[in-house]
């Protein structure tokens, strides 16, 4: 555009070099400030144990500038809130590109080089993009900010579970006050970069050049026509300017000056915690290293600085609190609350210079910033805190590694300290005789192979529940005449077979873990086999990701995709549409954990149901609760158990006909929820093999059975 | 102080047992072993002790009589605290009465020399109730059975107990030391040893002591140095209750009924 | 001919009801010529003469002690002096609380054929043959003692009925040595009566144990129990583990529910240390999930179910 070409902001207008050198000197100050905070973060997180992560860092790097520019997983499961952070994400990342291309011009590329870019069609273009990218970040923080006051989705609410009302450490309303700061800096930051360009406007229109050119930053402009029509000087709008330009801008520099001692750090944590995030975070758990002097975590320091990282990057979003099914039904646990607490402990004693002594870095208790048991205790390691977050925290193996240190210490239920003694001793966790395991078996009518002694296609692992727990041996006993009759080669291992230790693992009791790992793996590699298929997900989960890292690796399939996959070919002939209502819930082992979603709905479609899904499906499945070890911890008498809310769920579904599951301890726990929570009558509970073996049947030999 | 505990691996049924040809015991291979759950309680007890004692050296020292097996269980005592383990093992002690056992049991207290042995009022297998009180008695050592709570100070020439009688009656006493005490469940909460504590204790070695080593003979011990002689062991005639069958409707109607009867009559 | 000597068990001034029991046994194994002597050591033998001479009593020895309770060492000084001296082929001890901490000094001292907690003894030809029970009473030992001629047994409780009648035995009395008790008698201490329950007096009793599974399960059975007019009572594990008072324990250490006639069992697999209180119970209904417990052996009425389920049913029932 002809005549553009001297157009161009000149920075320090009009200020003496007094001024500019103060700005200078504050802004060092800021700077200086900021790097302290990066330090005190850094010597922070170097105060944890050693991560063993392989850093591989421009892969991650990309994949994490992925994940931020797309803000795929913050936009998942609440639409409003990922897109108006979409808005401010963008906003501000132009906002402070722009402010560097300034800096870079002005103190970089003109005293060094001599060249100047900033001016002309790139500075026009320049302020035209800046002011789009202030709309954005301003309407976003609008946004929000009638989220947090006026909307006020419960799961902002700070109010935590894991603490009573009167202990010192139970308000977490600061957090509030900073949010409200956060949003309220960045707003002003953002009003008054406008009203700022507005009143450079009013101030310079004598100058051609630059009020010619005034609709390239259309906001500035708009507002410079208002300030005009209510009467306001060029020289007064140039005194408000400067008085103006040093409010804007010692608020910006205090603003970055501050960033690495409030929420604002959450920029670089959250982007380190994604960048070093774990893909099989709660799917595959550490192995304790074998030099340790205790296993799991007492102190804070025995945190990696991986895990101190995933603390920092926490922005009390909220969704793994609202996910959680502990929290769901009044338990001491909110993974939020575990975070903050840790977070606030963590700040609160690497933060300093010196270390304190050991004694004082100790974070089980009830203390300010410490965990309790219970609230440890609690969990379900259901993993959906860890697949909800938007930051990659990984909740669940922070939990696991302070349990670990709970069973060393003895410091469990008795019921759950017998069960393990119990699973020891028996090598299952109903201290039944080994012999016992495959006595199912004796039901059939028709021998099933001993893969242990004779080579199979299939090997059939068949796990704990599945084995001994009557209500499951009829569903197992189901799945062996399905596979009978589909003509699959498959065989179990008798008594060869223990409990494959997925659970034992996640209650923390690593050193029996490796017993079960090592033993099944042991047998399994005299057995001669060319795959695994189970019938347990809590089997399938730690035999397909954690079983490799004890030597042993094996193709495995839950019985899902095999079956479907039999059905595909037409080796299980299906003589009947069931044509009922159903739901599924997916067990959180092989739908969240494995993300196996797909082949038990494509089975339901086959055999005729009409499924009417619940709303927390899929990845967002509710879980029924007996994750983690808590099958074998009592409940508190009296409350809730997630089961009994999963069963209150799925009532909302009109005419529902059939709850469907697909895991052995689903069976059991919504069985007994459906009578408990007094909806028996209202749908029954059922096995997927034991629709699809009704779908065998003709209608009347159905209905032969019932009545025989 | 020296505390000596003396524990058991016990041996309990697998399903579908068989009795060997002899007649004379169950198949080896449908014995499934375990520590004695009432030696739990009795190491528990010497661990309290010992935490309880503070800057006081207490030096827990843990024996077994048996064979290559009851490693496991005296590695479980050295998981929960003990300091070192001993175990007796010949050929020849095999098929010996509890009195064998405490003749055994009595030597390695002769060569250890502690001021307070404890074992357990009974085993889970065959409760005899006698190993304890027999070692005492061989010893002349005070004894003192079923104990439920014990206080004892390293030092002290006495230690305070309180065993519990029929009907929960409790019986405080006062015993000289050294002395024998055996002790029974739910004296304390035994503490756990995780799996990781069991396979470092695995570490720790086993002293294993031949009869030689405690000037004992073949005679002092087996079917010669036992008080008793197994002729046969047999499943027993159980006699049977009259079971209930039906649904569960059916079955609770009859019990009340049965319930309205005794009543009735009482 | 020869002596069986029945050593009598006191506490606080009372004959302990197992003596009698042991007159009964005595009875099984007495061949011609052989006398029943029943020996009183306590502090006052004398006060329980009356009572201790049951029909089939020959002889009652006092034996006066220094010590008014049971002390070992005092009792093992006498039952040791008056074997010697009186030199009998058979010695039945009750297999008592009290008897744990004394019997086998006693055969271990001097070598005597030794068995405990027999249940059964008689004589197959010449030889004595007690029977008694193994791997957690799953299976039956018979054991002899081949040249022992001083056999001492101790007779597990509830397995023999008092004699019925009384008769007139010869009294004598013993001098014991006198011996410093190393373990000394200091008080006894009865339970604290935490809610009024006399487990002695109740009639009816319901009884839960370690198949009930938690803690939050005692109410469900407490409300049946009132449903059914029952007293509440429970094995061990659940006294140890604090989720009913000691009061309300039956079985071998518990209180003894003599007066008891109705007995359900809910959820106890039946180890002996509880069924050895409850046997002397006329009618005893066992409701357990699993078929093979042993509690079906000893009671009268059997129901194999979830006891869940059963409570269930049995409270609609009885409604």
């Amino acid at each position: 555009m002809a005549g553009n070409q001297e157009v161009t902001r000149v920075l320090f207008q009009d200020f003496s070099a007094g001024a500019v050198r103060a700005f200078y000197a504050v802004g060092y100050a800021a700077i200086a400030v900021f790097l302290y905070g990066v330090y005190a973060q850094v010597r922070k997180y170097r105060r944890g144990a050693p991560a063993g992560v392989p850093l591989n860092l421009l892969p991650r790097f990309g994949s994490m500038l992925r994940i931020v520019l797309n803000h795929r997983m913050i936009k998942r499961r609440d639409r409003q809130a990922g897109e108006a952070h979409r808005s401010i994400f963008y906003g501000f990342v132009l906002l402070f590109i722009g402010t560097a291309t300034i800096t870079l011009d002005y103190d970089i590329m003109g005293p060094l080089f001599g060249v100047h870019f900033w001016h002309g069609d790139f500075y026009l273009w320049f302020s035209l993009v800046l002011d789009v990218a202030g709309v954005l970040m301003i309407w976003g923080l609008l946004y929000m900010m009638i989220r947090r006051g006026w909307i006020r989705p419960p799961k902002l609410d700070y109010a935590r579970p894991d603490r009573a009302p009167g202990d010192p450490d139970y308000d977490r309303s600061f957090y509030a006050f900073e949010d409200w700061a956060f949003l309220w800096t960045l707003l002003t930051i953002g009003v008054t970069g406008y009203v700022l360009e507005a009143l450079r406007l009013v101030w310079l229109q004598g100058d051609a050049g630059v009020w010619r050119t005034r609709w390239w930053s259309p906001v500035g402009a708009a507002l410079a026509e208002g300030m005009r029509q209510a009467g306001l000087s060029d020289t007064a709008a140039g005194v408000m300017r400067r008085d103006l330009w040093w409010f804007h801008g010692l608020l910006a520099l205090v603003f970055i000056a501050l960033i690495p001692f409030t929420k604002v750090k959450h920029i670089f944590t959250a982007m380190g915690s994604l960048m070093f995030r774990d893909l099989k975070a709660a799917q595959r758990l550490p192995k304790e290293p074998a030099d340790a002097a205790y296993p799991g975590a007492q102190y804070i320091t025995d945190f990696n600085w991986k895990q101190l990282l995933n603390l920092d990057a926490c922005t009390k979003c909220g969704r793994c609190h609202e996910a959680c099914p502990a929290r769901a039904v009044g338990a001491p646990l909110s993974p939020r609350d575990v975070i903050l607490s840790l977070r606030e402990f963590a700040n609160q004693t690497l933060g300093s210079a010196d270390l304190p002594p050991q004694a004082q870095l100790d974070v089980h208790g009830k203390g300010p910033g410490q965990v309790a048991q219970e609230t440890l205790w609690s969990c379900r390691t259901c993993m959906a805190c860890v697949e909800v977050c938007p930051v990659a925290i990984e909740h669940v193996p922070i939990i696991v590694k302070m349990r670990r240190k709970l069973v060393e210490d003895g410091a469990m239920d008795p019921l759950l300290r017998k069960t393990l003694q119990t699973i020891h001793k028996t090598g299952n966790s109903f201290g039944e005789s080994k012999r016992k395991r495959a006595a199912w078996t004796k039901t059939l009518g028709f021998p099933v192979k001993d893969a242990r002694k004779e080579p199979v296609d299939v090997l059939w692992f068949v796990g704990d529940y599945a084995s001994f727990d009557p209500r499951n041996q009829k569903v197992t006993a189901g799945f062996a005449r399905l596979l009978q009759q589909a003509g699959v080669d498959y065989g179990i291992l008798y008594e060869g077979e223990s409990n494959a230790g997925n659970d034992v693992r996640r209650v923390g009791e690593e050193g029996l873990y490796e017993v079960l790992a090592e033993g099944n793996i042991t047998t399994l590699s005299a057995a001669h086999f060319k795959r695994i298929v189970t019938t347990d997900p809590h089997s399938y989960n730690t035999i397909r990701n954690e079983y490799p890292d004890f030597g042993g690796q094996y193709e495995i399939e839950h019985y899902t995709t095999l079956l479907l996959r039999l059905m595909q070919e037409g080796r299980v002939p299906i003589a009947r549409q069931l044509k009922s209502r159903v739901t599924f819930h997916d067990p959180c082992h092989l739908g969240r954990f494995n993300k196996g979603y797909d082949a038990p709905r494509e089975i339901l479609r086959l055999i005729g149901c009409e499924l009417v899904e619940m709303g927390r499906c899929r990845a967002n499945s509710f879980c029924c609760g007996a994750g983690g070890g808590r099958i074998w911890i009592p409940d508190p008498v009296g409350a809730e158990k997630p089961a009994q809310n999963r069963m209150r769920e799925a009532a909302r579904i009109d005419g529902l006909q059939v709850f469907v599951v697909s895991c052995p301890k689903d069976l059991t726990m919504f069985e007994d929820a459906l009578k408990t929570s007094g909806l028996e009558g209202r749908f029954v509970v059922r096995e997927l093999i034991e629709l699809v073996r009704e779908a065998l049947q003709t209608e009347d030999t159905a209905v032969a059975q019932a009545e025989a | 102080m020296k505390i000596l505990v003396a524990v058991k691996q016990v041996a309990a049924l697998d399903e579908d047992f068989e009795i060997r040809a002899d007649g004379r015991d169950v198949e080896a291979d449908f014995l499934i072993h375990d520590l004695n759950e009432w030696d739990d309680f009795s190491l528990e007890e010497a661990v309290r002790i010992k935490e309880a004692a503070g800057g006081t050296p207490v030096e827990i020292v843990a024996v077994s009589v048996g064979p290559e097996q009851a490693d496991e269980s005296l590695r479980k005592c050295l998981a929960k605290g003990a300091d070192r383990a001993l175990r007796v093992w010949e050929e020849s002690i095999g098929g010996s009465d509890s009195i064998a056992i405490a003749r055994v049991l009595a030597a390695v207290a002769r060569r250890e020399s502690p001021d307070l042995l404890l074992a357990g009022a009974q085993s889970s297998d065959h409760a005899f109730a006698a190993t304890g009180v027999a070692t005492a008695a061989l010893l002349d050592w005070p004894h003192a059975a079923v104990l439920t709570q014990l206080t004892v100070t390293p030092g002290a020439r006495t230690a305070r107990f309180r065993r519990e009688l029929e009907g929960g009656l409790l019986h405080e006493m006062e015993t000289d030391l050294p002395a024998v005490l055996t002790i029974q469940l739910g004296i304390n909460t035994p503490r756990y040893a995780s799996l990781r504590a069991i396979k470092q204790a695995a570490a720790k070695p086993i002293e294993v002591l031949s009869l030689g080593d405690l000037s004992l003979g073949a005679g002092d011990v087996g079917e010669s140095g036992s008080l008793s002689h197994v002729r046969r062991m047999f499943i027993p005639e159980k006699g049977r209750a009259e079971m209930i069958e039906g649904s569960i409707e059916e079955q609770a109607r009859r019990v009340i009924e049965i319930i309205r009867e005794a009543r009735g009559v009482a | 001919m020869s002596e069986i000597l029945i050593l009598a068990e006191q506490r606080r001034g009372e004959l302990r009801p197992a003596t009698l029991e042991l007159v009964t046994a005595a009875q099984g194994v007495r061949r011609a010529g052989d006398r029943v002597v029943v020996a009183l050591i306590a502090a006052e033998p004398q006060a329980l003469v009356g009572v201790a001479s049951a029909a089939g009593v020959d002889e009652i020895v006092t034996v006066p002690v220094a010590a008014r309770e049971f002390e070992p060492d005092v009792i093992e000084a006498a039952v040791l002096a008056l074997v010697d001296a009186r030199k009998p082929s058979l010695v039945l001890v009750p297999h008592s609380i009290d008897a744990f901490g004394y019997a086998a000094a006693l055969a271990a001292r001097r070598g005597y054929g030794f068995a405990s907690d027999v249940f059964q003894l008689q004589y197959a030809g010449d030889t004595l043959v007690a029977t008694r029970g193994g791997y957690g009473q799953k299976i039956s030992i018979e054991v002899d003692f081949p040249g022992k001629s001083t056999v001492l047994l101790t007779i597990r409780g509830s397995t023999f009925k008092p004699p019925e009648g009384s008769g007139s035995p010869d009294v004598s009395s013993f001098a014991a040595p006198a011996v410093r008790a190393r373990v000394r008698s200091v008080e006894f201490l009865d339970p604290p009566p935490s809610d009024d329950v006399d487990m002695t007096a109740a009639e009816f009793i319901l009884s839960i144990g370690r198949g009930i599974g938690e803690e939050a399960n005692v109410p469900r059975f407490r409300e049946l129990a009132d449903s059914l007019g029952a007293t509440l009572g429970c094995s061990r594990p659940i006294a140890d583990a604090g989720w009913l008072p000691k009061t309300r324990q039956v079985g071998q250490s518990g209180k003894t529910a003599s007066a008891c006639k109705l007995y359900v069992a809910m959820g106890i697999s039946g180890a002996i240390q509880h069924l050895a209180g409850m046997k002397h119970v006329s009618t005893i209904i066992a409701i357990n999930s699993d078929a093979a417990a042993s509690i079906f052996s000893v009671a009268r009425y059997g129901v194999v179910a979830d006891i869940f389920e059963m409570a269930e049913a049995l409270q609609e029932q009885s409604s």
